[in-house]
C-alpha cells in the first residue's frame, strides 16, 4: 500500500493537504492515525525508513538476516538505509556511531528507524506507571510531578493494553497502589510463566531486602506483556502484519493464521519470526485505509511555521527511492494539524534542527533511560533457559516506597534467555570450553549440557530522573547522507541513580544467594558494557532502550515544551507524541504509557478537529 | 577408500561428542567441508583429514597440541556447536597464511540454526525451530538425563 502510494508522491503531487501530517509510524504515530482515521479525518504519514515490514515475506527477509548476522544484537534483524541512521549497541563502545556521544557517560540505548519503529525489536514489557511515580516530587521530594495523574490515564492505559494486546492477569498486577478500573482485565491471559521462574519463586518468594531503613518482601510475579496469548473473551489477538502491494496478497492487511498465539520463538529482541509480539506495524494496518495515506523512505527534516501566526503550516520531508543512496527529492506536506511521533529524540532533533520550541529552555533536555545492571550466574539444577519469550517474569517489590527519598527504585528483570545479553552466550560458553578448558568430544558435549542448562540472568533496571544537563542537542558540524544533524547527546548518571544501582547489585546477590544460584557476574569477561565509578566499586551498566524527556510535559509553559494534550505551547497546531513527553519514568518501561498519552491525544484531535 | 566427507565426519563425531547420525543430520558436513576449504591454503584440508584418519594412534589431544592443526580443530569444534568461523589466531596466519573466508562469521542462516550448542543446552536456536505455546512452562528434555 505504502509503495504503491508513494510513487504518487515521488510524482510531486505534493499540495494535497491532510487534516493530520504525522511523522513517523512507529507506535505513537500508527495509534494516532489509526483513531483519527477511523473518525474520519485524512491523515499522512510520513516514515522515514523503508516499509519492509509491511508485507510478511519482506519481514521474513529481515529474520534470515538475524540469522546470518555475525554479532545478535537488538538492531541485527534490522539495518537502517543510508540515508536514515539510527544508533547501535556496538557503537557505544566505539563512540563513532549515529549519536555523538559528547559525555561524560556513553548513552546506552538505541531505537530503530524503520515503518514500524522501535517496537520491532523492543521486547513487550507493558507494565503501568505506579500511581506514585505520577507525584514523585510531592510524595518523595525528588524529580518532577506530572500534570497528570493516575486515575487521568487509567482509561487511556486499559485501551493502550487492547491496542496493543497485552497479556496479563489484573490479580497479578494490584499492588503498590496499583488500582484499575472495576470489572477491568487485560484482553488476553497471561503469559504462563516459565519453568525457572517457577523453581526462583519457590525459593524467593518472602524473603526480604533491606533498602535504607525499608524491609520489603519479594515476590516474583508475571509482567504484563505485548504478546499474543489466550485471548480473554471475545478479544481477538491480532497476528501477523502482510501488507501487499495493490493486485498482490488477499487485500487484508493482516496474515489470518499466523502470529496470534506465542509460540516460544526465544528471540523477541531482535525479532519475532512470527510476529506474535506486538509492532506497530499491526495498529497502522488497522487504520481505516481509505483515508490513511503513508509514505515511507520520507525523512522530516523541518518545520515551516507560518510567520504571522506561529503556527505550523507544512513539513518539510527529503524522499528517497533507493535505502542505499542518499539521492532524494524535498517535498512539502501540509495539514491542518501536525503530530511529530518519530521517537523521543527525533522529535527534539527535528524541532531543533527547525529553530523551534526554544521558549522554555527545555526542549532536548531531563532526557532519561533505566540504567541497568546485570547480574548472572549458575542454578544448581537445570532450570531450562534460552527457551521462550526472553523473558516472563520480574520481581516487582522494588518499584515503589519510601526508600524513594533517598534512591531510586528498581525493578528485576528475570531472564528466560540464558546468559545470552550478558556474555554473549551459548556461543561464549562453547568459546570458552574449548579454547580455556580445552575440552572436546563427549566431555565438552557433557560441560555444555550441565552449564547451558543452568545459566540465570537478572537484569535490574533503575529508575533515572530528569536533569536538565542530560540532553540531546545538534551542532551544525555533525551532520548524516541527507544533511540532516546527529543527535549530540550529554549523558551523566546522578547520585540518586547511582545509589540504586548500587542498590541493585546488592539486592541480585542476595536473591541468587537465597536460591542457591552462584554468581558468575563478570563485566570484564562478558560483551563490554560502559561503566561508572560509584564508592569504591564500578558498575556497568545497559541502556534499557528507554528514552525520555526531551519534550517535558507541564503546566507551566515556561517549565516545559508541551502541555497535557502534548500540544506544543509554542506553535499550538503542533503536537509532540511520545515518552519524550514524559516528565519522570518511574521504572516501568516507556512504552505502554506513551500509547495511552497518544490515544488520549488523538481523543482530543478527533474532538478538536470536528468542530 | 573412505570419502573427505566420512573422514570429516568421523573426526567430527570425536570432537564433538555426538554421533555420526546426529552430525549428519545437522545437514551441515558439506557445507562445514566447503567452510574449511574456503579457508585453508590449497591442499590443506586433505592433509588435514590424512593427519586425523590416524586416529586413534594419533590421538586428539596431540591434535590439540600441534600448533598447525590445534586452531584448526577447534575451530571445527566451534563450527559444529555455533555454525561459526572464527578468524585463525595471527600467529597461524603468520605462517600459514590468510584467505579472505578467514572472518568471524556466521556460515549461514542454516548453519546458525543447526548449531549443536542449542541441542545440548536442551533447548532450540533463538528465533527458529519455536517449540509452541507453553513449551518453556515444562522442565528442559535434558534436564531429565
Ligand atoms: C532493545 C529494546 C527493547 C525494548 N523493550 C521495551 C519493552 O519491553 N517495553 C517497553 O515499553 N519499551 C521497550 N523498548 C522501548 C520501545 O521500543 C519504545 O519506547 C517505543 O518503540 C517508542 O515508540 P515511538 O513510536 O515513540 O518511537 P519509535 O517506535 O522509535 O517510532 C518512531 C518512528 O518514526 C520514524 N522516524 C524517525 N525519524 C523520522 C523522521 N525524521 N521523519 C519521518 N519518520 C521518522 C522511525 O523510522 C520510526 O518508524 C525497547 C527498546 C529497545 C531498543
Ligand atoms: S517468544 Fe518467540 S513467538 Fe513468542 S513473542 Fe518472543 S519471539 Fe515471538
Amino acid at each position: 500500500m505504502s509503495e504503491h502510494r508513494s510513487d504518487e508522491r515521488a510524482n510531486g503531487i505534493d499540495d494535497a493537504q491532510h487534516d493530520v501530517v504525522v511523522v513517523g509510524a512507529g507506535i505513537a504515530g500508527s495509534l494516532v492515525a489509526k483513531r483519527l482515521t477511523q473518525a474520519g479525518f485524512s491523515v499522512l504519514v510520513l516514515e522515514a525508513g523503508p516499509a519492509t515490514a509491511a508485507a510478511f515475506d519482506d519481514y521474513s527477509n529481515h529474520v534470515q538476516a538475524f540469522y546470518a548476522a555475525t554479532s545478535k544484537g537488538p538492531e541485527s534483524a534490522w539495518p537502517p538505509a543510508a540515508g536514515v541512521p539510527q544508533p547501535d549497541t556496538a557503537d557505544i563502545r566505539t563512540g563513532d556511531g549515529y549519536f555523538v556521544q559528547a559525555g561524560p557517560l556513553p548513552y546506552g540505548s538505541t531505537y530503530t528507524r524503520l515503518q514500524g519503529g522501535s517496537t520491532l525489536h523492543w521486547l513487550g514489557v507493558s507494565l503501568r506507571m505506579l500511581p506514585e511515580d505520577f507525584q514523585l516530587q510531592s510524595s518523595y521530594g525528588v524529580g518532577r510531578d506530572w500534570p497528570l495523574d493516575y486515575w487521568a490515564l487509567e482509561p487511556f492505559y486499559g485501551e493502550a493494553e487492547h491496542e496493543i494486546g497485552v497479556a496479563a492477569d489484573v490479580v497479578d498486577q494490584t499492588h503498590l497502589g496499583l488500582e484499575f478500573a472495576p470489572g477491568y482485565d487485560y484482553p488476553m491471559h497471561r503469559i504462563p510463566p516459565s519453568y525457572s521462574d517457577r523453581l526462583l519463586a519457590a525459593a524467593v518468594d518472602g524473603m526480604t531486602v533491606n533498602l535504607g531503613e525499608d524491609q520489603l518482601a519479594l515476590k516474583v510475579r508475571n509482567y504484563p506483556a505485548a504478546r499474543n496469548s489466550m485471548p480473554r473473551g471475545d478479544y481477538r489477538p491480532v497476528g501477523a502484519v502482510d501488507q501487499r502491494r495493490a493486485g498482490q496478497g488477499d487485500g487484508h492487511g493482516l496474515a489470518r493464521d499466523l502470529g496470534q498465539r506465542c509460540a516460544g520463538n526465544t528471540a523477541c529482541t531482535p525479532i519475532c519470526p512470527i510476529q506474535a509480539k506486538y509492532n506497530a506495524g499491526k495498529t497502522l494496518a488497522q487504520a481505516d485505509g481509505r483515508t490513511l495515506q503513508v509514505v515511507a523512505q520520507a525523512v522530516a527534516s523541518k518545520i515551516q511555521l507560518d510567520p504571522v501566526t506561529g503556527e505550523v503550516r507544512g513539513i518539510e520531508y527529503q524522499r528517497y527511492d533507493d535505502p542505499a543512496s542518499a539521492r532524494h527529492t524535498v517535498h512539502v506536506a501540509r495539514g491542518r494539524v501536525y503530530v511529530l511521533a518519530a521517537h523521543a529524540i527525533e522529535n527534539a532533533k527535528l524541532m531543533l534542527a527547525s529553530g523551534l520550541g526554544s521558549a522554555s529552555g527545555m526542549l532536548g533536555r531531563n532526557l532519561m533511560d533505566h540504567p541497568s545492571i546485570y547480574g548472572w550466574g549458575l542454578a544448581s539444577h537445570p532450570v531450562g533457559p534460552y527457551r521462550g519469550p526472553l523473558s516472563t517474569s520480574g520481581i516487582d517489590d522494588l518499584r515503589g516506597g519510601p526508600f524513594r527519598a533517598r534512591h531510586a527504585a528498581l525493578r528485576v528483570d528475570v531472564g528466560n534467555d540464558g546468559w545470552r545479553a550478558p556474555t554473549g552466550a551459548p556461543d561464549s560458553t562453547v568459546t570458552d570450553a574449548v579454547a580455556n578448558r580445552g575440552l572436546f568430544g563427549t566431555a565438552l558435549r557433557e560441560h555444555l549440557r550441565s552449564t547451558l542448562s543452568r545459566h540465570v540472568r537478572f537484569s535490574l533496571n533503575v529508575e533515572q530522573l530528569p536533569s536538565r544537563s542530560n540532553r540531546v542537542s545538534i551542532d551544525p558540524r555533525y551532520v548524516d547522507l541527507l544533511g540532516n544533524p546527529r543527535p549530540v547527546i550529554n549523558y551523566d548518571i546522578d547520585e540518586y541513580t547511582l545509589a540504586g544501582m548500587a542498590a541493585a547489585k546488592r539486592v541480585y546477590q542476595e536473591v541468587f544467594r537465597r536460591a542457591g544460584i552462584k554468581d558468575c557476574t563478570d563485566p570484564e569477561q562478558g560483551v563490554w558494557f560502559p561503566s561508572v565509578a560509584y564508592q569504591g566499586d564500578t558498575l556497568h551498566y545497559h541502556g534499557m532502550g528507554h528514552f525520555a524527556g526531551t519534550h517535558v510535559m507541564g503546566n507551566d509553559p515556561a517549565q516545559s515544551v508541551v502541555d497535557t494534550d502534548q500540544r506544543c505551547w509554542e506553535h499550538r497546531n503542533l503536537f509532540l507524541v511520545g515518552s519524550g513527553s514524559f516528565p519522570t519514568m518511574g521504572t516501568s518501561n516507556p512504552t505502554l504509557t506513551l500509547a495511552a498519552l497518544a490515544l488520549r491525544t488523538a481523543r482530543h484531535l478527533a474532538k478538536e478537529l470536528s468542530t | 577408500m573412505t570419502s573427505r566427507r566420512d573422514l570429516f565426519i568421523d573426526l567430527s563425531v570425536e570432537l564433538t561428542g555426538y554421533s555420526r547420525v546426529q552430525l549428519l543430520g545437522t545437514g551441515m558436513s558439506e557445507r562445514y567441508l566447503q567452510a574449511l576449504d574456503e579457508v585453508l591454503p590449497d591442499g590443506m584440508v586433505d592433509e588435514f583429514l590424512a593427519t586425523s584418519a590416524a586416529l586413534p594412534t594419533m590421538t586428539i589431544d596431540a591434535i590439540l597440541r600441534s600448533e598447525t592443526w590445534g586452531p584448526v580443530t577447534r575451530n571445527i569444534m566451534i563450527l559444529w556447536y555455533c555454525g561459526r568461523w572464527t578468524a585463525l589466531p595471527d600467529s597461524w596466519r603468520a605462517v600459514h597464511g590468510t584467505r579472505p573466508a578467514d572472518s568471524n562469521h556466521v556460515i549461514s542462516a542454516d548453519s546458525y540454526q543447526a548449531g549443536l550448542q542449542w541441542v545440548a543446552a536442551g533447548a532450540h536456536p533463538a528465533g527458529a525451530r519455536q517449540q509452541g505455546f507453553g513449551a518453556w512452562t515444562v522442565a528442559p528434555e535434558e534436564a531429565a538425563s
